[in-house]
């Protein structure tokens, strides 16, 4: 168990969660896995499609009053301990929605959120250097 | 043999994958990112707070001037502050490296206070003004300009029409 624990601490699993985004911060996120230019696999992260195997999970958007009881048990199936990275400035402060009443959020009045990545989108490059700070905690956690 | 020239090509041409982060990313000097406040340019026309698309800009008025905050965690760098900015004192630097903590989600803020200006011939307290707004209301600066423009409405017209600020 020891060297699985320790493989772990290396090369954690990445998990997207979409609470309503515009699809803006989704498509950098997947361009940093997609694109040749940025490839976030070189930090030894991998994209994963089931909340179980997660490590290392990504929230988009602004947690809309509609998604917000489905993006919570989405999140409660993530197995502890994780990271968790709110990609930009919709689940940091709601943004441009902010005080709207269709929004739940900011996210981090439900859920704990560990590193902050504003941008509205943030670029690829920024999104990296969130999930290599969100790597930095995932290796004293995990 | 097609594949012998795009291995070549390959070889040549190095790698796709940006260094980032373990080198430096290109940015282009006309990234919109972290927006940036002179304060000495200013002139308290609020228009940047009134057409903030995230409601990141805040304008308080106090004693010692008028206080300027922004919140960059809800600025969407659309960049309408800078556009409406009559004097460019508001603007969008390049940079990015906005990734932050969660501890340190309400210190992502930058303050600034604007100083109010005092009419030199009765002492009334003005709207900020710098001198790019002398550049932009007189076309230029001189003496006489320079004169009137930290006059209060009043004893500008006074001294204009007098003859003592010629
Ligand atoms: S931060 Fe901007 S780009 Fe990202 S989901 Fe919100 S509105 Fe869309
Ligand atoms: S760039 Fe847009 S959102 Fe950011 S401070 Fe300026 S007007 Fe507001
Ligand atoms: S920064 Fe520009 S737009 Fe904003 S109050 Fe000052 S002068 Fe007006």
């Amino acid at each position: 168990m020891d060297f699985f624990s320790k493989a772990a601490r290396k090369s954690p699993w990445l998990y997207r969660i979409n609470a309503g985004s515009c699809n803006g911060c989704d498509v950098e996120l997947a361009t940093t896995a997609c694109i040749p230019r940025y490839d976030v696999e070189r930090l030894g992260c991998q994209y994963c499609g089931s909340p179980k195997h997660a490590d290392i999970v990504l929230i988009t958007g602004p947690l809309t009053a509609r998604v917000k009881d489905k993006v919570l048990r989405v999140y409660d199936e993530i197995p502890d301990p994780k990271v968790t990275v709110a990609v930009g400035i919709c689940p940091i402060s709601g943004g441009v929605f902010r005080e709207s009443y269709a929004i739940e959020g900011p996210i981090d009045r439900y859920l704990p959120v560990d590193v902050n990545v504003p941008g509205c989108p943030p670029r690829p490059q920024a999104i990296i250097e969130g999930i290599a700070k969100a790597i930095e905690i995932w290796a004293k956690r995990a | 043999m097609a594949f012998l020239k795009i291995l070549f090509d390959n070889l040549r041409k190095g790698p796709a994958t940006e260094a980032f982060p373990f080198g430096e990313a290109a940015t282009p000097d006309a990234y919109r990112g972290k927006v940036t406040f002179d304060e000495t340019n200013c002139v308290g026309c609020n228009m940047c707070e009134h057409v903030c698309a995230g409601g990141a800009i805040r304008f308080s008025e106090q004693e010692d001037g008028l206080h300027f905050l922004i919140w960059h965690n809800t600025c969407i760098s659309c960049g309408l502050c800078a556009h409406y900015c009559p004097t460019k004192a508001i603007k969008l630097s390049n940079d990015w490296h906005l990734s932050h903590l969660q501890e340190e989600k309400y210190e992502q803020v930058d303050h600034a206070v604007v100083p109010y200006r005092h009419c030199t011939s009765c002492g009334e307290r003005l709207q900020p003004g710098g001198p790019m707004l002398h550049q932009l209301a007189f076309k230029g600066t001189n003496p006489r300009s320079q004169r009137l423009m930290n006059m209060c409405p009043d004893c500008r017209r006074k001294a204009s029409y007098s003859g003592e600020a010629l």
